[in-house]
């Protein structure tokens, strides 16, 4: 087998649907893997303008309000209203995929109260456009922090309450491929 | 803002429209290129000005297709603005030719459909996408417009079989195009209503389907069109607007609210008289959101006027109120080819008011409106912009 013939044969066997574990979309940017830095300790962490106050979500160099060079990461307030709520049944990603196998994988969009909108993963399948929610962070199984949204009145004040919500989610697992490889 | 006087659009050229092609961006561009020289009767040197739109040109941009092409153009532009890109392209170079930087320029926007590209372009389309956006499901386009039509059809009533009615139409007109790639099947009701789902409210035939594909046509001036003997069309008014009502937590109107009136003004034309409209038709939703906010039916009754409204080529359907809408089938019928497809609405409406289109000719089309919308930066389309065109000889 010449080399040619064996990097096709490497890139045949390693198409994302023969993977034994799929994992979320791991990309982002250098801000983002401040975000995800940012998000480690608390419930939500996001950057806020020390010149206006003004809440940067997604994250940006400079204040989206101000232009000013001035946005730090603090500990921000989760709740928010739900503007629109929606199922996929299709992905582009193989992780997904083998989610929506089972169920339809849902996301949704929140109004925070400080300002931003923000997509996240629905942690309650009951929620509905105009509900009252929280929105946290949290680690999936590609160890980039995503955001889940929960209706108000659901504790997230521990890790351990957080926890719970994600691995009902089945987030922190890596989707296996079924039947083996 | 100045008028067009003495600038024309001409010849236009779609073509090589494939679901899945070995080839890149560089020969959809070319082959439109060639095919605009070939029929303008013109030679390459001829050709002053490039501007090039596309998604798949990777570490080339305009410059490198000067060098690959053989052209030594004196004025050249990149718009790369996905639904548009064509508009925009337009605006830039009629305003050229009017300056006279370049007495021709040819406008294209060509795209290629390697295996896997759409998935490679969802998933790093901006780096807010990429953060904010994409890791959620990465549905892509679905999963963002899904959240836009959802909070559509709550805030206004409107339903599936609402938007079925901008689908089924353009459907029809497909049918009678004979590039569309859809254009082979026929689409029921029921076929719309009982299609797969794909994110939320939106189902397979709301989806429009990526593909590869060249657009393009010629801006000279209106002695050189004459000149030539080519069939020309006018630009009576055109406007953009990028990241508008950025306040509105949900995108549900865009740039043409705001610029319609002025619009309208300039081309000295309303609503009432434009015979023909070309939008954007990524989704249905957005084609209501265009028909709204230009001025068609007020906001929030997109829905009844699609249901009132005939939208055939040749306004053979049931209802009484005609106004013929993307022509050919629109990116629903036809595929989104990249960024060519913000050009399909255009050369389009150069097609119908030049009277050269064939079995979709809408019988009397003297003037068209046509829109462009697009770029999802992270929760919404970001750019607006839209064009009035008049045949010649109205």
């Amino acid at each position: 087998m010449n080399l040619k013939e064996k990097m096709k044969r490497r890139l045949k066997l390693n198409r994302p649907s023969l993977r034994a574990r799929a994992r979320p979309p791991k990309q982002r940017t250098a801000l983002g893997q401040q975000f995800t830095a940012a998000n480690l300790p608390v419930s939500l962490s996001m950057q806020v303008c020390t010149a206006c106050e003004h809440h940067q979500y997604p994250p940006a160099e400079l204040c989206g309000h101000c232009l000013g060079d001035t946005l730090l990461y603090r500990e921000v307030d989760t709740a928010g209203q739900l503007l629109s709520r929606s199922e996929l049944h299709h992905s582009l990603w193989e992780f997904f995929k083998r989610r929506i196998r089972t169920k339809p994988w849902p996301i949704g969009s929140v109004k925070l109260r400080n300002g931003p909108v923000v997509i996240g993963h629905l942690g309650e399948d009951t929620l509905q456009t105009g509900d009252d929610v929280a929105v946290f962070s949290h680690s999936d199984a590609s160890q980039a922090s995503v955001l889940i949204i929960v209706s108000a009145a659901t504790p997230i004040a521990t890790p351990t309450q957080r926890e719970h919500i994600v691995a009902a989610l089945c987030l922190e697992q890596p989707a296996e491929k079924q039947g083996g490889i | 803002m100045k008028d067009y006087q003495g600038v024309v659009m001409t010849t236009p050229v779609s073509l090589g429209y494939q679901r899945q092609s070995p080839h890149g961006a560089s020969w959809f561009i070319g082959m439109v290129l060639r095919e605009l020289i070939l029929r303008a009767g013109v030679s390459k040197t001829d050709v002053e000005g490039l501007a090039v739109s596309s998604f798949s040109l990777g570490v080339d941009s305009v410059v490198s297709l000067t060098q690959q092409f053989g052209l030594s153009p004196r004025w050249i532009e990149q718009a790369d603005m996905g639904g548009v890109s064509g508009i925009v392209a337009l605006r830039r170079a009629a305003r050229a030719v009017q300056a006279g930087e370049a007495e021709m320029i040819a406008c294209i926007g060509g795209d290629g459909a390697a295996h896997r590209s759409f998935e490679h372009t969802a998933a790093n389309f901006s780096s807010w996408s990429i953060d904010a956006a994409f890791p959620y499901g990465a549905g892509g386009p679905n999963a963002i417009f899904s959240l836009i039509t959802a909070r559509y059809m709550k805030e206004f009533g409107a339903t599936r079989e609402d938007f079925a009615r901008i689908c089924l139409d353009q459907r029809y007109n497909a049918n009678h195009y004979a590039q569309a790639l859809l254009g082979h099947k026929t689409l029921s009701l029921d076929d719309y209503l009982n299609a797969r789902p794909i994110a939320g409210p939106l189902h397979l035939f709301d989806c429009v389907m990526p593909c590869a594909g060249g657009e393009g046509f010629l801006l000279m001036t209106e002695d050189r069109a004459r000149h030539l003997g080519l069939p020309y069309v006018q630009i009576l008014a055109t406007d953009e607007l990028h990241n508008s009502f950025s306040e509105d937590p949900v995108q549900q109107r865009a740039g043409w609210a705001c610029y319609r009136d002025a619009l309208y003004q300039r081309a000295g034309l309303g609503p009432d008289n434009i015979d023909m409209l070309q939008t954007y038709d990524d989704y249905p939703v957005i084609s209501m959101m265009q028909i709204e906010d230009l001025g068609f039916c007020d906001k929030g009754d997109g829905a009844r006027f699609v249901q009132e409204t005939d939208m055939r080529f040749d306004g053979s359907g049931k209802p009484a109120n005609k106004l013929p809408h993307n022509t050919c089938g629109g990116q629903l019928s036809c595929g989104q080819a990249g960024s060519a497809a913000g050009y399909l609405g255009l050369t389009e409406a150069l097609r119908q008011l030049t009277h050269s289109a064939r079995s979709n000719q809408v019988a009397t089309a003297r003037t068209c409106l046509v829109s462009g919308y697009g770029m999802v930066n992270y929760d919404r389309g970001l750019c607006s912009a839209a064009a009035i065109l008049q045949g010649a000889d109205s």
